[in-house]
């Protein structure tokens, strides 16, 4: 039978010469090459963003827009383009104290390509950073944000062609950069936005919203009022809550439809019960993180006799410190109140970037935050950002860049 | 004053891992840095909704001898590594759906016309004989083959010792030969009909290179890994295993830090003495282990006088292996719903791996492969559902054309046409039921590994190019007698198993080193 005695064995000694040789008669300069790959992914996820403040713009009482260009200056020259939904994350020092916070963009994804990005921000009760950006930010101040980042978006192949938003208070924000990628073309499907605010005086956005919903047929606003009597002073209004009765008024009665929810976590409360009655697959239900997590104790399943005041024990490179914080707080907030940046994205739980390891002591996690990967419970890994400690910890977490 | 290490790991993907564990267990102060906040390189994880995904391959075969379990369960053994594995008992399906025009096609079980549907079985004489079934006349040529590189393996361990020569010697030629020719070559000489050549060479995108440019014996041993002894998976995903090694390595008194970008080395008297971290941090050591790409090194970390001259050189002469584009899919039907019955279906446009090569230059090119997860690990999701991953490569600068505005919808655009060349070619319904999709093009793999094209391949394993050359010439070609590459720019190109190889070989070469010194 057939062999390979007809190949010839001597080749191989050439081999090793040859390879040398090839490299010997190559070119001794650095390649050069087109790789838009490499441009591709350096334009969408820059390390940083440097920015400042060209415009603010007032939006009733603790609440507002900020216009932000690139500051050339500090090496930004271009803005990162995003999909529609997405957040930025913003670095600060507050008192010598670094703190992160996720704001989802406002404005259109073709408004990054025109150099501006807008945040809207509204004052968190009790809010540390919501307040000193507030205060603070004015035109020509330099800030400091991450890549757009999240992953709440439309996706034509998992969506629905129509889409029901629901948004309470300033989880507008999102949907209207949405809603203005749709009118400019960027996104395609059809959108139906139910919004729930108190009374028609404090609705955000509202013109914004008129005027895109009148310039494209393919979004739709209702404001739902829950002042008593508020939706009479509004045309077209509808009144009370966002329920399943309402949710089925404006969804497709014999087409599938997506519902993307953005709001305060009680809305989130009120809204998922009313969800369940509509059977949705849960393919179509898309939440958008609400933020940080506050007050563990109040969750029903949070251990009974946990201390008030705990001990973390915390390495980040060669650096060990030890601090003192409340129980009540994440480990991500009792390291950065005492003066320790720890890296953060969402805070929310969900994109992972404070990726840590718990190397003794007990935590506590909040389980709709718990979005740790199978092995990370195996190996003690943690979100620091959710993460509340129940006993003294000993961690160590990657050095914020 | 900064710290002193024996030796600096830059990079905690597979290779870098490898080392930084193989040093750390010789008791060499190690210090492991790795840019991302997680171990692994493409060894990884990440969840989406109640799935959780491998940005890679999940499947692991490591180039084991034919007596052992497995290259890959040996080195998680000698460090002692927590990590659980499941088995996989079979090897692929390829499928090759009929073109207009084509002859000699049939309809198979998914009532699919096609040229080809061939579903091999795990063990050499298994296999066999499936393929003689398929393409009769070609039963000896298959087990010769398979006999030949069960006497590779044994002539391979008189390379790496000497006193094992006698015995083997009448074997070497046979081994000369297959390192010196090509898959397409070799099987002719062994009278292999085409048709079946073209199944037995349907692993051929696991190494990047057709059969017209892959050595003989490399494919070899890959295939005797994949049929003899079938795969293994890790329980947890590949994080599992990269957290592994992570707590190998502390365990031992390493130190990894994560979030710790390399921005610079530092040289002194013509070479490495230390790195700048973060570009505000100098830590110092002897010995350095590289599983970044020498592109990028060179480029981003060294200033131009440093670089030694072979080394550009080096990187003129060599061709960028393959990009890949993968969808990862969240499904809210089980397999059964689904109509999947395989772990992994090659879907071709053409059964022949040159044509394959030929057509995946870009996108569109109707390859697909696709996985299903479940297949091994049927609890890896939540009852009722299950998780695909869609597979297809490309070759050089894909991208060239999209702008960042427009990548989106092209993302969009490339991932459709991947689920419908599987729908198509199985005859099943896919899109109604993705609950959660992520889609990774060349740019995701450049922002994550920062390779050319975001390539996980390394350097293409072309004939003059081959695995057994770059083995013997490893030495010379690296840039510094203080500093060692290893991952898949290496030796052994890509894979997981070859990566975890050439960390562990790079490891091993500053221990040795250190020794000398009298540590």
């Amino acid at each position: 039978m057939a062999d390979l005695k007809t190949l010839k064995a001597r080749e191989f000694l050439s081999m090793l010469p040859d390879r040398q040789e090839r490299f010997n008669s190559a070119k001794a300069e650095f390649p050069t090459f087109s790789d838009n790959a490499a441009v591709l992914a350096r334009a969408l996820h820059p390390k940083r963003q440097y920015l400042k403040v060209a415009e603010v713009i007032e939006r009733g009482e603790d609440c507002k827009s900020f216009v932000l260009v690139p500051d050339a200056d500090k090496g930004t020259t271009a803005l990162a383009y995003f999909g529609a939904g997405k957040y930025l994350t913003v670095f600060e020092t507050i008192e010598n104290m670094p703190v992160t916070r996720a704001y989802s963009i406002s404005s259109s994804p073709k408004d990054a390509l025109n150099g501006k990005y807008v945040l809207t921000i509204k004052l968190v009760e009790g809010g540390l950073v919501s307040r000193y950006i507030l205060d603070t930010w004015t035109v020509g101040t330099s800030v400091e944000v991450s890549a757009p980042s999240g992953n709440f978006e439309y996706q034509p192949l998992r969506d629905a062609k129509k889409v029901i938003c629901l948004a309470g208070g300033s989880g507008i924000t999102p949907f209207l950069s949405m809603a203005n990628a749709v009118a400019d073309g960027d996104e395609d499907f059809e959108m139906t936005l139910l919004y729930g605010s108190r009374n028609a005086d404090v609705i955000l956005f509202r013109e914004e919203l008129d005027a895109v919903a009148a310039a494209c047929d393919k979004v739709k606003i209702v404001h739902v009022l829950s002042d008593k009597g508020a939706s009479k002073k509004l045309k077209g209004s509808e009144s009370g809550f966002i329920t399943a009765e309402l949710i089925k008024k404006y969804a497709p009665a014999d087409e599938e439809y997506s519902v993307f929810l953005c709001g305060p976590q009680q809305m989130y409360e009120f809204v998922d019960k009313e969800l369940e009655k509509l059977n949705l697959p849960k393919k179509f239900i898309r939440h958008e993180m609400f933020g940080e997590f506050h007050n563990p104790s109040t969750q029903a399943d949070y251990p009974a006799g946990v201390p008030e005041t705990v001990k973390i024990t915390v390495t980040i490179q060669d650096e060990t410190t030890t601090v003192e914080g409340s129980s009540n707080d994440s480990v991500m907030q009792i390291l950065e109140k005492n003066g320790i940046s720890v890296p953060a994205r969402c805070r929310s739980g969900e994109c992972g970037f404070c990726h840590s390891h718990l190397l003794s002591g007990e935590i506590y996690v909040p389980a709709h935050l718990d979005y740790r990967r199978l092995a990370d419970y195996k190996f003690g890994c943690i979100h620091p950002c959710c993460s509340f400690p129940l006993t003294d910890l000993v961690i160590n977490v990657p050095v914020a860049k | 004053m900064s710290k002193q290490y024996d030796v600096i790991v830059i990079g905690a993907g597979n290779g870098g891992l490898a080392a930084a564990a193989t040093c750390a267990r010789a008791g060499l102060s190690t210090l492991l840095l790795e840019r991302h906040n997680i171990p692994g390189g493409s060894a990884s994880s990440f969840v989406r909704g109640r799935f959780e995904f491998e940005p890679s391959l999940h499947e692991l075969a490591g180039v084991g001898s034919p007596d052992k379990s497995g290259q890959i369960e040996d080195m998680f053994g000698r460090f002692e590594a927590n990590v659980e594995f499941c088995q996989h008992d079979s090897t692929f399906r390829l499928v090759v759906p009929a073109k207009e025009g084509d002859t000699d096609t049939f309809v198979n079980e998914n009532g699919v016309e096609v040229v080809v549907d061939a579903r091999m079985p795990v063990g050499f004489e298994a296999f066999a004989r499936k393929l003689d079934e398929l393409v009769p006349g070609s039963y000896e040529s298959c087990k010769e083959a398979f006999r030949l590189s069960d006497r590779m393996f044994k002539a391979f361990d008189c390379l790496e010792d000497l006193s094992k020569l006698p015995g083997s010697l009448k074997d070497v030629p046979n081994l000369l030969r297959m390192i010196s020719h090509t898959m397409k070559d070799s099987l002719d000489a062994l009278g292999m009909p085409k048709k079946a050549q073209d199944i037995f060479n349907t692993y051929w995108c696991y190494l990047g290179s057709p059969a017209s440019q892959l050595d003989f014996l490399y494919y070899l041993a890959m295939v005797h890994s994949y049929i003899k002894d079938g795969t293994g998976i890790p329980k947890l995903r590949s994080h599992e295993m990269s957290l592994g090694i992570d707590e190998v390595i502390r365990r031992h008194g390493g130190d990894i830090w994560y979030n710790s970008e390399v921005t610079k080395v530092i040289v002194k008297d013509g070479k490495p003495a230390g790195v700048v971290i973060n570009g505000n941090k100098e830590v110092y050591a002897k010995y350095f282990v590289c599983n970044s790409y020498p592109y990028a090194v060179f480029k981003d970390l060294f200033d131009a006088k440093d670089i030694p001259e072979k080394q550009l050189k080096m990187l003129n002469a060599r061709k960028t292996a393959c990009s890949l584009t993968t969808v990862y899919l969240g499904m809210n039907k089980t397999k059964e719903e689904l109509g999947i019955k395989d772990y992994s279906v090659f879907i071709a446009p053409d059964s022949d791996s040159d044509k394959q090569y030929e057509a995946a230059q870009n996108f569109g090119s109707g390859f697909c492969i696709i996985n299903c997860l479940n297949e091994i690990i049927p609890d890896c999701t939540p009852e009722g559902t299950s998780q695909l991953f869609l597979t297809t490569m490309t070759f050089g600068d894909v991208m060239k054309d999209v702008k960042p505005e427009d990548y989106k919808k092209f993302k969009t655009e490339v991932a459709r046409d991947m689920i419908e060349t599987c729908e198509k070619a199985l005859n099943i319904s896919i899109m109604p039921y993705i609950e959660e999709i992520e889609i990774a093009l060349p740019p995701t793999f450049a922002r994550y590994l920062n390779t050319p094209f975001g390539t996980p391949y390394g350097y293409m394993l072309e004939k003059w190019d081959s695995m057994i050359p770059r083995t013997v010439q490893y030495l010379q070609d690296q840039p510094f007698d203080n500093f060692f590459f290893c991952g898949a720019s290496q030796e052994r190109g890509d894979g997981y198993g070859c990566a975890y190889y050439t960390g562990e070989k790079a490891g091993g070469l500053v221990v040795n080193a250190m020794k000398k010194e009298g540590k």
